[in-house]
């Protein structure tokens, strides 16, 4: 089933930074995955968020052309042309840069209109495999998630008693362990394309 | 004697997370972390954030990633 994202539109131009929130968990994977050909070349998870606040600035005057996902496709246009400015930015030579550029484009075109199904399984399993896992990750795991990206990983390690490199290995074998018993019951998460 | 490839791991994770630096006049900057990362290891935070993120949401009650939970959190602030 393919949902055209744009039936948050009215609420999200009214203002509404709830139903921002469904439209960009709707939206965050594409919009991701249509930098990838720069992740070697600009930070993309700042391209990301600097492109949300700026798709939520920029709604009010947003003209929908009657297409599905017109908000996500502009999203794409906003993150793709961040990414440029950034590699010019750096002096990336100015062939690589229109290389990036085409494959973007690319992938937008092949990619875009396929919205990734959520698998309806996957939030009741995580949530069981979450609870096996061992004390340790699962303090560090849930650090991150309750702060929600506000506050940088040394804060987190020291609110939870560890050092910072134990607490980043703590993630990191905490989600390995979910992906694992994920897997272990038939589900994986999707790849990029 | 330190570990490269543990260090690498590290420096991998520490530019998954959805914390990112601000400037003084708001934009929002690179993480150190990836900074650090040669172009094979900053590729491998790409696709260990894709799936990070694919966890988060999964995890969270309204579906919402670390990236948007920061972008959600940073509007709410102003």
């Amino acid at each position: 089933m393919v949902t055209d994202l744009d039936h948050h539109l009215p609420a999200i131009v009214a203002g509404d930074p709830d139903a921002f929130g469904r439209w960009v968990a709707g939206a965050e994977r594409r919009i991701r995955l249509s930098l990838r050909s720069f992740a070697a070349r600009v930070d993309t998870e700042a391209v990301v968020q600097e492109t949300l606040l700026r798709v939520w600035q920029v709604a009010p005057r947003f003209q929908p052309d009657g297409r599905p996902d017109g908000l996500l496709r502009l999203a794409v246009r906003i993150a793709r042309n961040l990414a440029i400015s950034e590699v010019r930015r750096a002096r990336v030579d100015p062939v690589e840069v229109d290389q990036l550029e085409r494959q973007a484009l690319a992938w937008a075109d092949a990619h875009l209109a396929r919205a990734a199904e959520p698998d309806p399984l996957l939030r009741q399993l995580i949530a069981r495999c979450r609870e096996l896992l061992p004390d340790k990750p699962a303090r560090a795991l849930a650090q991150r998630l309750t702060a929600a990206g506000d506050r940088p990983d040394a804060v987190l390690a020291e609110e939870v008693g560890m050092k910072l490199n134990t607490f980043l290995q703590n993630v990191r074998r905490a989600r390995q362990a979910l992906l694992d018993c994920l897997q272990s019951q038939g589900v994986t998460l999707p790849e990029a394309p | 004697m330190s570990d490269p490839s543990r260090e690498r791991q590290e420096l991998i994770e520490a530019a998954v997370t959805a914390w990112r630096p601000t400037a003084p006049d708001g934009r929002i900057l690179d993480h150190h972390a990836w900074r650090d990362l040669d172009a094979a290891g900053r590729i491998e935070a790409f696709d260990e954030t894709l799936r990070a993120r694919e966890v988060e949401a999964a995890l969270d009650p309204q579906g919402l990633s670390g990236t948007a939970r920061a972008v959600l959190g940073r509007l709410r602030r102003g």
